[in-house]
């Protein structure tokens, strides 16, 4: 098992990858060694993540009219050693899982030899991909990933209307071929306005590919999809409602035989369901994690709180955890989440939802403002509009 | 340390390795499923980190620290 001291006692990673934070008496109990971070008396320094996304290349062929990166296809691949020197640091920072993204990762020759790499530093290693490329034998050299996701944005046209282009064969092909490589696969899933009605559809689908666990991933207003497209590709208001109460029916109808996660950026627009912040916190379902547990390393090496922040980076000068402690652009998510304003100030689940995603926060308001799409600060927006006309 | 008492000191529970490249993700089925499963969840975990009863017990056992509430220390 391998373990990070922490402030409150440990984290601690067991076989299936799944991470647990313990309190410092197991912390102790399972022989982590003690720490300074367990002196109270001592200032306290931003936690490492658990959780790295490292970008690999900026090539693919898809062209998707969303991407948060604004891949093409002449795009460029990070030379391999590079690569190296961030998974080293990363290793040395305590980090856990790295995620590699792109563009298009299977393009690269060298990724089954990057996993393989990550593992003998003691890091699990896990990639979304388009599908794009993969073949039986591509497929054979992925054995050191713990999981290989792949982008499906849905059945009847869905993932169409969200991509520009139907790839839904290939990537069902490219989980089959995963799959039949003895490959553990996961299906993404970008909800969006267009393909909302087709999600319970997906997942039986999902499932009957063999995939392990549905991601559903907000859509979020970065790299090409940083657009006025944005407005009507978002979920509306009435789809927001009704996403927990199909998420519920989701899980009802498949017990344990799925998976179903949500991402960050997801979780405030479940505010009216997930009530219980005490048990989101204890299943560790939290908001915003940029700068926190999430990292993101962008092809030119520089750090950001997550891999859709676009803003210019501060330059990659000093030790990965040297930038991660100081580098102004993470503190800025952090202070995000100190100060909030009403009505995340006074909210309930303040603690687990973190403030709401600042990606589409930003660029709905220009700022780290309470999320617009939250259904309590949409409340909250027409409480005080309604207070302010009979004023 | 028995079991119940490992779960006692069990704060969160993040499962999976989660495997997306954008975005950090949790699984959330065992939210909208009866509470036994959540249990079940931790559980599992519990007994994956039981120590094991021939090791030596830590030279000193504090009280167990309630879950931290500030969100700079939370885990």
């Amino acid at each position: 098992m391998r373990q990070r001291p922490e402030r409150f006692g440990a984290w601690v990673r067991v076989d299936d990858g799944t991470l647990v934070a313990v309190d410092r008496t197991l912390a102790r109990a399972l022989h982590v060694e003690e720490t300074p971070l367990w002196d109270d008396a001592l200032p306290e320094a931003p936690s490492m993540p658990l959780e790295v996304h490292v970008a690999v290349t900026a090539r693919c062929p898809a062209g998707c009219s969303g991407c948060y990166q604004s891949a093409t296809r002449d795009g460029d691949d990070v030379p391999f050693a590079e690569l190296a020197r961030t998974l080293d640091g990363l290793a040395a920072m305590g980090v856990f899982t790295v995620a590699f993204g792109g563009g298009e990762p299977m393009l690269r020759d060298d990724l089954g030899a990057l996993a393989t790499y990550a593992r003998s530093l003691d890091l699990v290693p896990v990639v979304t991909t388009s599908g794009i490329g993969l073949t039986p034998a591509r497929a054979r050299t992925l054995g050191d990933f713990a999981q290989v996701n792949v982008s499906h944005d849905g059945v009847g046209g869905g993932y169409e209307a969200v991509r520009g282009y139907d790839g839904a064969s290939a990537a069902d092909r490219a989980a089959r071929t995963l799959l039949d490589a003895g490959v553990s696969v996961g299906l993404n899933h970008v909800l969006t306005r267009q393909n909302f009605a087709h999600l319970a559809e997906t997942v039986r689908h999902a499932r009957a590919l063999g995939a392990r666990e549905v991601q559903v991933l907000r859509y979020k207003p970065a790299g090409r999809a940083a657009s006025l497209e944005y407005l009507a590709r978002r979920l509306t208001q009435d789809q927001v409602r009704a996403l927990a109460p199909a998420l519920r029916a989701i899980a009802e109808e498949h017990g344990e035989g799925i998976s179903i996660r949500v991402d960050c950026a997801t979780v405030p627009l479940l505010s009216e369901t997930l009530t219980d912040a005490a048990q989101l916190e204890r299943f560790g379902v939290f908001g915003c994690e940029a700068g926190r547990h999430l990292g993101a390393v962008r092809r030119d090496g520089s750090l950001a709180g997550c891999s859709f922040v676009t803003r210019e980076p501060a330059p990659a000068t000093g030790t990965l955890a040297d930038r991660w402690e100081s580098a102004p652009e993470l503190e800025r998510f952090r202070a995000s989440v100190r100060e909030r304003p009403e009505p995340c100030a006074s909210c309930g689940l303040r603690t687990v939802c973190r403030g709401g995603c600042r990606i589409v926060s930003e660029h709905l308001t220009g700022g780290f403002e309470p999320d617009p799409e939250c259904p309590r600060v949409v409340a909250f927006a027409q409480r005080t509009a309604v207070t302010s006309d009979g004023a | 340390m028995t079991h119940d008492e490992v779960q006692s000191h069990i704060l969160a529970v993040r499962r999976g390795p989660g495997a997306n490249c954008s975005s950090i993700g949790s699984a959330v089925e065992m939210l909208f499923l009866s509470a036994t499963a959540g249990v079940a969840i931790v559980a599992a975990v519990s007994a994956a980190l039981r120590p094991h009863d021939d090791e030596e017990p830590p030279a000193e056992t504090p009280p167990t620290e309630a879950p931290p509430a500030a969100p700079s220390a939370d885990p």
